[in-house]
């Protein structure tokens, strides 16, 4: 019954992906472009195949989550190419803080702790990667982007090394002091930082040669440099969450997890306490530098006093909005942080505010904060939470 | 006497002290939001600041500086009162993230609400004390009329404090019904109006300091004009202890007067870095404050 099953759904993929790939060559104006929209089509369709197979599923998760985040990323790297430099921009601004929102995400969901200083890590990373590339500009992106974690994650280490004794309050507390300390960091060592100012990346990242021939489009050099960066952006995005995944089911995921519900409980069944919370502490500042090296690549500059408490607040609330301790909540609060600007200047043109008033420049401030409230009161887990309960309660009734 | 009083060091004394009184009483009105309802209350700096914007913004220019006072204070209690009520009261007994997602989530509305109506420009309001430095043989000490009118108000507020919670009945009442809320309620001790008395009280003491800051001339009120101070309030609190009271105002006393050093003898970059490495040093070696005495969790 279930191999027949099986059969059934290779039998509808194959024919999914031939009908698909018909379409492409039928629709697209040149070969290049129906090569590239079947290839993304087909392996969409075979890596949802892939996911949605209940015996792939349970017996190489790892499988399932590589097909799911190369499905995903695909598509989006497909969509670039369409999109405008504007979208594309947004794109990668979003993708890059669902990154940092995955690292506080783990911290939080995972083990319980509660970063206000995630906006000073990214500072970090964004500043690391920009004073590396004025050093050594020859360094490929990869090796920069790396060496950015790297000082994220010794960054994280050096205030995680306190958080080991501390509980709820005192570490957000401390965090908070963190984040108010940065400003005073960067000017402290303005010959390096560029204090306030800030730096220029010395050389634009352009795409490879190779590429550009590829996709000969009439568009100019500055779409194809903005999309180039996008697809950047995705690519590390998608391994960032791919390796997140694993992570938190793997042994230290589930030690973290019974950590944040009973601590106690965790240490009396053998789980290094300190240790484990230290670890979470250094991912995720470690991803908020990633998160803070791609914006620095994205912009070709970076502007330290972006990375301010306010910051810090907006990746909070973007990460409640969304649901902690679920990776599809970091990638809602990456898409609803791509748009928000977007959504609150059509707001304040719908209900004829001034745009420059004093009102309509707290706008962002206020709806945030209001749902910030609203989602801890009333819907602790956020969008993600909600949706997941709505399913379980669906597939609760019809089953049995 | 007159070139010591006049001396480098003394006047970074003084002038530390006069801002250390401010953290004191801000970790002070931390603590007693801590110790009634166990929640580290983040706008604990935004709640008294929009006091003080009803008070002193709306009525300081009709009815005068004492007056708009007083207005500030009803305003600040009542702040106070209603959110216990109707904010906080849904977090009791929730995961240790709720309350402090939600007091972030507060600060950043009431600080969005206060500039979309006030404005970020700083507000400043006639205030009857001179900030002039006064003069000895030619030479200025680091005090003036206003910083001993900080001085002296907080040295009242910290004192009506303390007897209101060690003579009082009513301070035996919130004392109980912090420590042991079953016992007290058995007692006929009415702890959820001690609860909201916890938070009018903490914002009361707040709204006191948030019109002693305001009300330099120079810097004036602005919609963030707590955030620093509250940052230094809080490296206070946490430093002392949640718990201790007397922790809150010694170890503010002692931040204010290293951190003006600090920034005197240093430069303004060193003493944010400086004051995040004491919290950080002390939290290491006493997790629950250099002045709690180190107790058991129970599990």
């Amino acid at each position: 019954m279930n191999l027949l099953f099986e059969r059934r759904r290779i039998i509808l993929t194959v024919g999914a992906i031939v009908v698909a790939v018909a379409i492409a060559a039928l629709a697209a104006s040149t070969t290049r472009d129906a090569v590239a929209i079947s290839v993304a089509i087909a392996l969409v369709i075979a890596g949802v195949a892939a996911i949605t197979s209940k015996g792939v599923r349970a017996t190489h998760p790892v499988f399932t989550r590589a097909a799911l985040t190369v499905t995903v990323v695909v598509a989006s790297l497909v969509g670039t190419f369409y999109f405008s430099p504007t979208t594309n921009f947004n794109l990668a601004v979003g993708a890059a803080m669902s990154i940092v929102l995955l690292g506080l995400s783990f911290l939080t969901g995972a083990s319980g702790q509660i970063s206000l200083g995630n906006g000073a890590f990214m500072g970090v990373g964004a500043l690391i990667m920009a004073i590396w590339a004025n050093h050594h500009a020859t360094t490929p992106i990869a090796i920069t982007l790396l060496i950015a974690v790297a000082g994220g994650a010794v960054t994280g280490l050096l205030l995680g090394l306190p958080a080991t004794r501390l509980r709820g309050p005192y570490l957000a507390g401390m965090t908070l002091a963190f984040a108010f300390a940065f400003t005073a960091i960067v000017n402290s060592f303005s010959s390096w930082t560029g204090g306030d100012a800030g730096l220029q990346l010395p050389n634009a990242a352009t795409p490879p040669h190779w590429l550009v021939s590829l996709f000969t489009s009439p568009t100019s050099l500055f779409a194809t440099n903005t999309m180039w960066l996008t697809d950047i952006t995705i690519v590390v995005t998608g391994v960032a969450f791919f390796l997140m995944a694993n992570l938190f089911s793997s042994r230290m995921g589930r030690a973290m997890r019974l950590i944040r519900d009973n601590d106690v409980a965790a240490e009396l069944v053998g789980v290094a306490l300190p240790r484990t919370r230290v670890i979470a502490f250094i991912v995720s500042s470690a991803y908020a530098a990633l998160g803070g090296a791609l914006w620095t690549l994205i912009n070709n500059s970076v502007s330290p006093p972006t990375y301010s408490f306010a910051l810090s607040i907006t990746i909070l609330s973007l990460l409640v909005i969304g649901g902690i301790g679920t990776i599809p909540g970091a990638l809602i609060g990456g898409i609803i942080y791509a748009y928000s600007a977007s959504v609150i200047s059509w707001i304040t043109s719908q209900t004829g505010l001034n745009p420059q008033g004093n009102f309509a420049s707290q706008l962002n401030g206020i709806i945030f904060g209001g749902l910030l409230i609203l989602t801890m009161i009333f819907a602790p887990m956020g969008i993600a939470g909600a949706v997941r309960r709505l399913w379980i309660r669906r597939h609760a009734r019809s089953s049995p | 006497m007159d070139p010591f009083l006049t001396s480098r060091i003394m006047s970074d004394v003084l002038s530390g002290v006069t801002n250390g009184v401010i953290y004191g009483l801000v970790a002070l009105s931390l603590v007693l939001v801590w110790r009634s309802t166990r929640i580290l209350n983040f706008a604990q700096g935004a709640m008294p600041m929009l006091a003080t914007y009803l008070g002193m913004v709306i009525f300081s220019s009709h009815l005068g500086y004492w007056a708009s006072v007083a207005i500030s204070m009803v305003a600040g209690f009542a702040i106070g009162g209603v959110t216990e009520r109707v904010l906080v009261r849904h977090l009791y007994g929730k995961p240790e993230l709720n309350p402090i997602v939600v007091m972030v989530g507060f600060l950043i509305v009431l600080e969005g609400v206060a500039a979309a109506i006030w404005s970020t420009q700083p507000r400043s309001f006639p205030n009857p004390f001179s900030t002039i430095d006064w003069q000895l043989g030619g030479k200025p000490i680091a005090l003036s009329d206003f910083s001993v009118y900080k001085i002296v108000t907080a040295v009242i507020v910290m004192t009506v404090v303390a007897v209101l919670f060690r003579y009082t009945k009513l301070g035996l009442q919130l004392r109980a019904s912090a420590l042991a809320p079953e016992v007290s309620r058995l007692l006929g001790v009415r702890v959820s109006r001690m609860l909201t008395l916890g938070w009018v009280l903490s914002m009361g003491v707040g709204t006191i300091t948030t019109v002693l800051v305001a009300s330099n001339f120079f810097t004036g009120l602005t919609p963030q004009v707590m955030d620093g101070v509250f940052a230094f309030g809080f490296i206070a609190a946490a430093v002392g202890g949640l718990d201790s009271p007397v922790g809150a105002i010694i170890s503010g006393l002692c931040i204010g007067v290293i951190l003006q050093f600090v920034g005197d003898y240093l430069n303004s970059n060193a003493i944010l870095l400086v004051a995040l490495a004491i919290l950080i040093v002390s939290l290491m070696i006493r997790p629950n404050g250099l002045f709690t005495k180190s107790s058991a969790r129970r599990v």
